[in-house]
C-alpha cells in the first residue's frame, strides 16, 4: 500500500513538470472524494459561515471600544430575553449582549485554533523529523520525552499548566501549544522512519542527492497528508478544549469567548434564563464538529483503504 | 440435458447460471451462463485463470455471494440430496457401491429459489465447503475443536442427545444448548445442579464426535488437538481441520475453492491424496476448483475449463487432455510444463482475461485467440458435443451460422 | 518476540515515564511563583521568610529540591490543601470515591452502550441504523460536555424539575454509613433502597454527560472493527457451516471485533477522567474534578500537581493494562515493532 507519488528516479526519468501535473490529479481526485461526501459537505458549509462570521464581525456588529474582544455591558439591559431590540439573543445576568459573544466569539477562537494548530505543526514537525532522521541516541530522548507528555491526559495537563501562569486567555493558548505538539512529532517521525525505506529514497541517495533535498522533494510532501488529517482535526479539538478551560475560569472574566459566556450564563438557568449559555454553547459545538467532519472526510477522500467504511 | 445422459445419477445441476457484480463502471458479468452436472460420486475439476468466476460459480452452490454488490441474476442450481438406496434399504450394494445411500431425483431443490432458513439447513449438512486459505477461515479466537463442533451442533442435535444417553424428548435449555440456539438467561440454566450434569455429558459427546471427525484426517492426537487455537497449528493442519469440519457431516457434496493453493508443494501433495481418500470411500461428490491444470488432471474424473464467465469446454479427464479442443484449454495446457515440453518451448497466452462489463455477443476469447475469424467477432459459440461426453463452445468444431470456420491450420493472428 | 518478553519491557518503561511525569510537574511547581506562597504573609521579615525556606529545603539546590519532594510523596506527604483546609492526603480518597463512582457508572454504560451500539451499526452498514450511530459519533466527539450538562440541567432541573443536583439528598445521606464512600454500594451494603434509588438518580444525569461522548468513542471503533470482520473469510466459513446469522454475527465476527475495541479503552478512561472537572462543576458532584477546579482559582498548587501526578500515573497504569489485555487477547499481534 505504499503510496508512491511522483519520483524524479523513476524509470521514465519524469521530469519536474509531469510530477506537479501528477500531484495535481491526486489533488483533484481529494477534492472530488471530499466533495461526494454529504456530511464532509456539510461541515465544510459551517466551517465557511463561521469564517465570514469572523472576519466580517466589525461589519456585523460595531466592536466593542477600547477593546474589541471584552463584552460590552448594557447595565440598562440586564437579563433580558432573546428578542429583545438591539439584543437578539437576549443579554446575561451583567448585561453582556450574548449576539455579541457570539459573533466575535469566533474571532476568539479563529485566533485560539490558528495560533496553537500552527505553532504546534511547526514544532512537532521539525522535532519528529529531526528525531526520525538523526535516529540514535537524539531520537530515543525525543520520543521518551513524547511519552511523558502523552501520559499526561491532555485537558489536566493544559488545564494545570494554564493555572500555574494565572488566568489569561493567552495563557490558555500557550498552554495548549505545549501540550499538543508531540501529536505532530509522533506523526512526523513515524513517517520519515516509513519514507526512509522505501526505495526510491535510497535510489535519491544513491544517485547523490543532498540529504536536504531528499527531506524537502521526497519526505516532506509524503507526510503532509496526516499532518494534514490531524491539523484539521485539531482546529476543532482545540477551541473545544479551550473553551473548557475557560468555562472552569483560566480566561480573564469578561472577554468575548464561547466558554466564558457559558459559564457566565449557568449562574441564571435556574431561574429559566437558558439562552445566555445555550447560544455560545452551541456554537463551539458547530466549530468541533464541523472541523471532525471535515477532518474525518479528509482521511477517508487520502485513504483509498477506508473508501466506504 | 447436457451430458447426464452418460451414465450415473446427478446430484447437481448447474443451468445457466448467472452472477452479476454492480461497479463503478457497469454490470460486471462474471458468470455468464454457466450450464453443467455433477455426477454422483464423482469429482468434477473447474479449471480457469483468476477471475474467470470459477469461484463465484462454486460459492452459488451455497449461496455465499456478497449481497449487494453480488447478484444472483438467473438461472438455477439443481440439487439432489442422498436418500436410502432403493436397491438395497441403505444395507449397501453394488448401485450405490456400499454406502447405503444415493443420490434421488424426488427430493431435487433448486438452491437459488428456496428460502434461506431451509439454505441454512442444507449448508455444512448436505453441501460443505473448503476454502482456499485455511489460516484466514478459521475464527482466529476460537479453538478448533469448538469450531468443529458448530456443525455438529447445528445438524446433528438428535444425534448428539442420544450419545449423550439422554431421552429423544430432552427439552428447554439443554436442547437449545445442544443446537446452538441460546436463549437469554440459558447460561444461568445450564448452571443449576440437575442440568448441569446433563449439560456435562452433552459435551462429552461432542467432544466424541469432534474427536471422530479429526481423526479421520489422519492428525495425530486429535483428542488434543480440539483445544489448540488457529494460530498454534501449521498450515497443513489447519486444512486438515477444514476437512474435518467439512466432512464432519458426511455431505453429499463438497466444494473444494483452491485447497492446496496456500500451502507448500510438499504438505499439497499430502492434503490432496486425503481429498481424494475422504473422497472414495465416503462416495462423495466433489467440485474441485483450482487454477492448476496439472493437479486438476491427477484428481479429476471430469473437467471442466472456465474462461472469462463461460464454460468453454467440458468431458472426460481422459478426452480434454488427450484432445483439447479450445484454443484456450490448449493454450492453457501449453502454458504447463511437462515431461516432453522441451527447453524454452514454454507459451504463454498472449493478453489478460478482459473486462467483463455488458460483454457483446462475441466469442469472449477474440483479441486473445490465435485462430479467430470474422465470425468468432460476431456470434456467440455454445457448448456443442463432440462426442457423447465431451463439449466444446467453439467454432472450430461447430461452424459459425455464417459457415465460417476457424481451422487449426491456418493462425490468423 | 515473546508474550513475556513485552510485558517485561513495558514493565520496565513504567517507571521512566513516572519519574518523566513527576519532574514535568515537579518544574510546573518551581515556574509558577514561590511553591511555599501560603505560608508566607507581608508581615514577615526576610529573616522569617528564609527561615521558612530553609525549613522546606528551597536553599539548596534544584535537584535536591526534587529528591526531598520526591521523598515527601513516596512517604504520603502531598502538602496541605488550601481549598479543603486539611492535608491533601486525607481529603482525596474522600474526592477520589466521589469521582470514581461517576467515572466506573458512566464507563460502564458506555461501554455497554457503544458495543451494541457498534455492532447494531456494523451488521447494518449503510443503513439507517448505522448513518445514526455515525451522527452519534461524530457529534460525541465534538460536543462541549459542559454546555450538554447545562442543556440537559436547563430541560431536567429547571424546567421539568425532575432531575436533582448534587450527589444524595441530606437526609437520606446522613440516614447510612459511607464505608466505601461509593453510595451505591454503601446503600446496597446498609440494606437501604431508598438511598440506593437515591444515588442511582443523582448519577443519571451527570453519567449521561460523561457517558455520551465515551459511548461515541466505543461506538464508533466497534461499529469499524465489525465491519472490517465482517469481511473475513471465516465469516464466510461459519456461514458454509449453516450457522444462523445471529450466531455467525456474535460468536464469530463480534468475538474478534471486541478484540481491536480494547485498545479504544484507554483512550476512553482518559476522557472519562478529563470529563468529570467539568461535569463535576456543573452537578455539583463533590469529587476530585470540583476540588481541582477550585484549587486552580484559588491557586491551591499542592492539590492541583497531586491530582495531575495522580491522574497521570492512573493513565498510564490503565493504558498498560489494557496493552496487556491486547496481546493477550489477539494472538495475531506481531509485538514489539
Amino acid at each position: 500500500m505504499t503510496d508512491v507519488p511522483h519520483s524524479r528516479v523513476d524509470a521514465e526519468g519524469m521530469t519536474a513538470d509531469t510530477a506537479f501535473r501528477v500531484r495535481m490529479r491526486r489533488l483533484f481526485g481529494v477534492l472530488q472524494g471530499l466533495a461526494s461526501n454529504p456530511a464532509t459537505v456539510i461541515g465544510l458549509v459551517i466551517i465557511a459561515l463561521m469564517l465570514a462570521m469572523a472576519i466580517f464581525a466589525p461589519w456585523i456588529l460595531e466592536p466593542n471600544s477600547p477593546d474589541p474582544y471584552q463584552m460590552p455591558r448594557d447595565w440598562g439591559a440586564v437579563r433580558k430575553p432573546p428578542g429583545t431590540p438591539g439584543h437578539l439573543l437576549g443579554t446575561t445576568n451583567e448585561g453582556g449582549d450574548v449576539l455579541y459573544g457570539v459573533i466575535w466569539g469566533s474571532r476568539t477562537s479563529l485566533q485560539l485554533s490558528l495560533m496553537v494548530v500552527g505553532s504546534t505543526m511547526i514544532v512537532g514537525t521539525i522535532i519528529g523529523s529531526v528525531a526520525g532522521l538523526v535516529g540514535g541516541w537524539v531520537d530515543e530522548v525525543l520520543m521518551r520525552i513524547v511519552d511523558v507528555f502523552l501520559s499526561i491526559p491532555e485537558l489536566i495537563f493544559a488545564l494545570a499548566i494554564a493555572a500555574v501562569l494565572g488566568p489569561s486567555f493567552g495563557n490558555i493558548i500557550f498552554a495548549l501549544a505545549v501540550v499538543l505538539w508531540v501529536k505532530y512529532a509522533r506523526i512526523m517521525r513515524a513517517q520519515v522512519l516509513q519514507i526512509k525505506q522505501n526505495d526510491y529514497v535510497d535510489a535519491a541517495r544513491v544517485i547523490g542527492d543532498s540529504r536536504v533535498n531528499i527531506y524537502l522533494r521526497d519526505i516532506l510532501p509524503n507526510a503532509v497528508t496526516p499532518v494534514t488529517v490531524q491539523a484539521t482535526l485539531d482546529m476543532g479539538n482545540v477551541v473545544l478544549i479551550g473553551a473548557t478551560l475557560s468555562f472552569i475560569g483560566l480566561s480573564e472574566a469578561g472577554i468575548a469567548e464561547w466558554g466564558v459566556l457559558v459559564s457566565e450564563g449557568q449562574a441564571g438557568i435556574a431561574s429559566g434564563r437558558w439562552w445566555a449559555s445555550t447560544f455560545p454553547g452551541l456554537m463551539i459545538f458547530l466549530w468541533a464538529l464541523s472541523f471532525n467532519l471535515v477532518g474525518d472526510g479528509l482521511r477517508d477522500a487520502l485513504d483509498p483503504r477506508t473508501e466506504g467504511r | 440435458m447436457l451430458d447426464a445422459k452418460h451414465g450415473g445419477a446427478t446430484v447437481a445441476s448447474v443451468r445457466d447460471l448467472k452472477v452479476h457484480f454492480q461497479s463503478k463502471r457497469g454490470v460486471v458479468h462474471a458468470v455468464d451462463g454457466v450450464s453443467f452436472d455433477i455426477r454422483d460420486g464423482e469429482t468434477l475439476g473447474l479449471v480457469g485463470e483468476t477471475g474467470c468466476g470459477k469461484s463465484v460459480t462454486g460459492r452459488s452452490f451455497l449461496r455465499l455471494l456478497p449481497v449487494p454488490p453480488g447478484i444472483l441474476a438467473g438461472g438455477s442450481v439443481m440439487f439432489n440430496a442422498h436418500a436410502v438406496c432403493t436397491s438395497c434399504e441403505g444395507t449397501g450394494c453394488e448401485t450405490c457401491e456400499g454406502t447405503g445411500r444415493k443420490a434421488s431425483q424426488d427430493r431435487s431443490v433448486n438452491l437459488l429459489g428456496i428460502p434461506s432458513e431451509d439454505m441454512r439447513r442444507i449448508r455444512g449438512d448436505r453441501i460443505a465447503m473448503i476454502f482456499q486459505d485455511p489460516g484466514k477461515a478459521l475464527n482466529p479466537t476460537l479453538p478448533v475443536g469448538a469450531q468443529i463442533a458448530e456443525v455438529f451442533l447445528q445438524h446433528r442435535t438428535d444425534e448428539l442427545i442420544a450419545l449423550a444417553g439422554l431421552p429423544a424428548d430432552t427439552v428447554g435449555a439443554v436442547r437449545r444448548f445442544a443446537s446452538q440456539s441460546p436463549r437469554f438467561g440459558d447460561g444461568w440454566l445450564l448452571s443449576l445442579p440437575g442440568v448441569r450434569a446433563q449439560r456435562r455429558r452433552v459435551e462429552e459427546a461432542l467432544a466424541t464426535m469432534v474427536a471422530g471427525a479429526l481423526a479421520e484426517t489422519q492428525v495425530p492426537n486429535p483428542a488434543k488437538l480440539m483445544a489448540r487455537y488457529p494460530h498454534e497449528l501449521s498450515g497443513g493442519m489447519r486444512q486438515r481441520v477444514m476437512i474435518a469440519q467439512a466432512l464432519a457431516c458426511n455431505p453429499d457434496l463438497l466444494i473444494a475453492d483452491e485447497p492446496t493453493t496456500a500451502l507448500d508443494v510438499t504438505v499439497e501433495a499430502r492434503i490432496l491424496e486425503l481429498i481424494r481418500n475422504l473422497q472414495q470411500r465416503r462416495k462423495t461428490s466433489v467440485l474441485y476448483i483450482s487454477h492448476d491444470l496439472s493437479l486438476v488432471r491427477r484428481i479429476s474424473d471430469r473437467v471442466a475449463v472456465m474462461y472469462a464467465g463461460r464454460i468453454v469446454e467440458i468431458g472426460t479427464t481422459a478426452e480434454v487432455f488427450a484432445n483439447p479442443r479450445h484454443p484456450y484449454t490448449r493454450g492453457l495446457m501449453a502454458a504447463v510444463p511437462g515431461a516432453d515440453t522441451p527447453r524454452g518451448k514454454l507459451a504463454a497466452i498472449r493478453g489478460t482475461v478482459p473486462e467483463l462489463v455488458d460483454p457483446a455477443a462475441a466469442c469472449r476469447f477474440c483479441g486473445r485467440c490465435p485462430y479467430e475469424t470474422g465470425a468468432c467477432r460476431n456470434n456467440d459459440p455454445f457448448l456443442e458435443a463432440i462426442t457423447p461426453s465431451h463439449l466444446v463452445a467453439c467454432f472450430i468444431d461447430h461452424p459459425a451460422p455464417s459457415g465460417e470456420r476457424p481451422s487449426y491450420d491456418r493462425a490468423t493472428a | 518476540m515473546q508474550l513475556r518478553d513485552y510485558i517485561l519491557r513495558r514493565l520496565m518503561v513504567l517507571p521512566v515515564l513516572i519519574i518523566g511525569v513527576s519532574i514535568v510537574v515537579f518544574t510546573l511547581t518551581r515556574v509558577g511563583g514561590s511553591p511555599i506562597g501560603i505560608y508566607l504573609s507581608h508581615e514577615m521579615t526576610p529573616d522569617e521568610v528564609a527561615e521558612i525556606e530553609a525549613r522546606f529545603n528551597l536553599d539548596k539546590p534544584v535537584w535536591v529540591q526534587y529528591l526531598y519532594w520526591i521523598r515527601g510523596i513516596a512517604m504520603g506527604d502531598f502538602g496541605w490543601s488550601g481549598v479543603a483546609a486539611a492535608p491533601v492526603a486525607d481529603v482525596f480518597p474522600l474526592k477520589l470515591a466521589a469521582t470514581m463512582e461517576l467515572a466506573l457508572a458512566s464507563g460502564l454504560v458506555a461501554l455497554l452502550l457503544g458495543i451494541a451500539l457498534g455492532t447494531y451499526a456494523g451488521a447494518r452498514r449503510n443503513r439507517l441504523p448505522d448513518h445514526v450511530t455515525r451522527i452519534v459519533a461524530v457529534s460525541g466527539a465534538s460536543l462541549p460536555q459542559f454546555w450538554f450538562g447545562i442543556l440537559l440541567l436547563i430541560i431536567f432541573w429547571a424546567q421539568i424539575g425532575i432531575a436533582p443536583i448534587g450527589r444524595s439528598d441530606a437526609t437520606i445521606f446522613a440516614s447510612i454509613a459511607h464505608p466505601t464512600g461509593l453510595y451505591t454500594v454503601d446503600a446496597i451494603l446498609a440494606g437501604s433502597p431508598a438511598a440506593f434509588w437515591d444515588a442511582i438518580w443523582h448519577l443519571v444525569l451527570p453519567s449521561v454527560t460523561l457517558g455520551y461522548g465515551a459511548t461515541a468513542i466505543i461506538a464508533r471503533m466497534m461499529r469499524s472493527a465489525l465491519v472490517e470482520e465482517l469481511q473475513q473469510d471465516y465469516v464466510d466459513a461459519a456461514r458454509a457451516k449453516g450457522l444462523a446469522e445471529r450466531i455467525v454475527l456474535k460468536r464469530h465476527a463480534r468475538r474478534n471485533a471486541l478484540v481491536p475495541t480494547v485498545t479504544v479503552i484507554g483512550l476512553t478512561f482518559g476522557f472519562l477522567l478529563q470529563g468529570t472537572i467539568t461535569v463535576e462543576i456543573i452537578f455539583r458532584w463533590p469529587g476530585l474534578g470540583r476540588w481541582m477546579a477550585d484549587s486552580v482559582l484559588r491557586g491551591d498548587q499542592a492539590t492541583l500537581m497531586t491530582y495531575v501526578l495522580f491522574t497521570s500515573v492512573l493513565f498510564l497504569v490503565v493504558n498498560l493494562i489494557v496493552d496487556l489485555v491486547y496481546a493477550n487477547l489477539d494472538r495475531r499481534v506481531t509485538l514489539g515493532k
